[in-house]
């Protein structure tokens, strides 16, 4: 590369590659990721690094892991596209919220915005978190995935090395080297394709990440395009290439603008899901809109799982348990209000990660509400969930402006 | 519930302690006249209503559900009013999406020496209710 540089600034973007060339060879974008979350363990600069691999070599199915040592990352990691995991709440959960362990972790920008709305609520120690975001135009359920490529492609998914996603077609490489492509869209006018929530999810580059990483503008160069989110993305980054293990260069305009490009395509279509998810409900009336969320919570078994998949639902003693005397234990079919209070418990800070709807054995469309939803709170509240995390959930602060205001709807209703 | 006509709406309202309660109370003694629908639970705060008691009403068969507080600034607790609105105005739009008429939900101030105005608003929501019907979740829950 030619006018390489080392010194990194918040807000700029730049080209790099590992500077470990075999590895660049191998890759696809440069094996940015893998140099960096392993500089970030040489360096001490954390504990652990959370990875998400192919489970037994299937990238169909994938495995988050904790990673000690760099040694144990041996070749770039690649992209997947069928990778899912609930890496917020594993945080939570299994690190315990990182508060005395210092976390690399390579996150989709819901992931990002769930992990913020942890930290918002003293969950997650963001100040252990370095967050390494790549940039997302969304992700398959393992199972839709497999069908699309027996059923559409027509071939044997082991067979598959490589997939991507490219404005409006889908795109598979074979071990063979043959690439072939699809319609997305059209795949998805049918049922099949991206989990819905990221049909909808018009959060292309994560921002709220440390860095965010994708190949939009340089796909051909074997190479990613970093744009710089954090002082503390900035250090990583910085450190990383004086310490010989990434190379980066200004960006050409050219690449800048094909990523603006690339970036405006995907959100458009983002506006499509959407406006079709909120045009539906519109056109029913509210007793057909009763029957319409009925047919399918109807079916919920109450097992539990939207709950503890729900980067929003933290709380220790959660309402829904039998002991806090709303939902009676050892009932089923649940009472109808099982799904509506969670609803209203996490609606105004839903990041549209779809964990909910991916663990629901009812196939209860739980995100699409909640989506649905969350854009009316949106536009009353201003409120975006998991950007920033100094702004504070709309239910949980209140303004000295309010006391002045009588009217009950003056403030936020239109109506 | 054999007509339209015999539809006597069902309202559950959540009083504050400090002020609504006691404009209800006020209302009592002073002996203005109210329609005998309204099931008043009095509540320490406004703020004290989280959304599942506004569901569990509508799913328990409530037509209509107010919640009643004191003014902004009057708050005994400063601000807890002024969260409950804010928790109404998600309910309404959370009703609104499922297909229950938003109209059913209300949130009013009301002090201590407002009996006049309990009474008022309990008499126009009756009304509204009427006009609106029964609330069509116990279709769907019964
Ligand atoms: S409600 Fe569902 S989509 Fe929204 S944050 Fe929770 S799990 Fe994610
Ligand atoms: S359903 Fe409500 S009470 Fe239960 S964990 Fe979620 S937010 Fe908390
Ligand atoms: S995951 Fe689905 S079935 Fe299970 S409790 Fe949640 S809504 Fe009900």
């Amino acid at each position: 590369m030619s006018g390489v540089i080392d010194v990194v600034e918040v807000g700029e973007c730049y080209v790099a590659k590992s500077a470990n060339r075999e590895w660049v060879e191998k890759s696809r974008h440069g094996a940015v990721i893998t140099s960096l979350l392993r500089y970030a363990l040489d360096s001490k600069t954390v504990d652990v690094a959370l990875v998400v691999e192919a489970r037994e070599g299937y990238r169909f199915d994938s495995v988050l892991s904790i990673v000690k040592e760099s040694s144990e990352i041996k070749e770039p990691i690649g992209a997947f596209h069928c990778a899912t995991p609930n890496i917020a709440k594993f945080i939570k959960n299994y690190l315990d919220g990182a508060r005395d362990l210092k976390v690399a972790v390579v996150v989709k920008p819901c992931d990002a915005r769930a992990i913020i709305e942890l930290a918002k609520r003293n969950q997650i120690n963001l100040e252990n978190v370095l967050m390494i975001g790549v940039n997302c135009t969304g992700t398959f359920s393992p199972t839709a995935f497999e069908k699309i490529l027996r059923e559409e492609f027509g071939v044997d998914p082991s067979s598959v090395v490589y997939e991507d996603i490219e404005g409006d077609s889908l795109i598979i490489e074979l071990e063979n080297g043959e690439q072939r492509e699809l319609n997305l869209r059209e795949l998805e006018e049918r049922g099949l394709g991206r989990r819905e929530n990221c049909r909808r999810c018009d959060v292309k580059i994560p921002r709220m990440a440390d860095l965010a990483v994708g190949k939009w503008g340089v796909e051909n160069d074997k190479a990613s395009l970093i744009e710089v989110c954090t002082s503390k993305g900035a250090k990583l980054l910085e450190e990383a290439v004086r310490a010989n293990a990434i190379v980066i260069e200004k960006p050409s305009e050219e690449a800048l603008r094909i990523r603006d490009e690339k970036v405006e395509e995907a959100v458009a279509s983002a506006r499509y899901w959407q406006e079709k998810a909120l045009s539906e409900l519109s056109r029913l009336s509210p007793k057909e809109r009763l029957a319409h969320w009925f047919r399918y919570l109807d079916k919920c078994v109450k097992c539990f799982g939207c709950r503890d998949a729900c980067p929003i639902c933290y709380c220790v003693e959660c309402y829904l348990e039998p002991t806090r005397g709303l939902v009676p234990p050892g009932e089923i079919p649940p009472s109808k209000l099982f799904p509506l209070v969670r609803l209203a418990h996490v609606a105004d800070s839903c990041v549209n990660c779809g964990q909910c709807e991916d663990v629901c054995m009812a196939d209860i469309p739980l995100s699409k509400l909640t989506f649905i939803l969350n854009k009316q709170l949106q536009e009353v509240f201003h409120y975006v969930p998991g950007v920033s995390v100094e702004e504070m959930p709309p239910l949980t602060v209140v303004t000295d402006e309010e006391l002045l205001v009588d009217l009950t709807t003056a403030l936020f209703e239109k109506r | 519930m054999s007509s339209e006509q015999d539809f006597k709406p069902l309202v559950v309202a959540f009083c504050c302690n400090w002020c609504s309660y006691a404009g209800a109370d006020l209302a009592g003694t002073s002996r203005i006249q109210y329609p005998p629908n309204v099931r008043i639970i009095r509540v320490m705060c406004s703020g004290r209503v989280d959304p599942q008691f506004i569901l569990r009403a509508f799913e328990k068969g409530a037509d209509g559900v107010l919640v009643a507080g004191c003014h902004p600034g009057d708050c005994h607790y400063l601000k807890g009013n002024l969260y409950a609105r804010r928790r109404v105005i998600l309910l309404k739009r959370l009703l609104e999406t499922i297909g229950i008429e938003p109209e059913r939900l209300r949130l009013e101030w009301i002090s201590a020496s407002e009996g006049g105005k309990l009474a008022e608003v309990i008499h126009s929501f009756v009304k509204e209710l009427e006009k609106l019907g029964p609330n069509p979740l116990k279709e769907v829950v019964k």
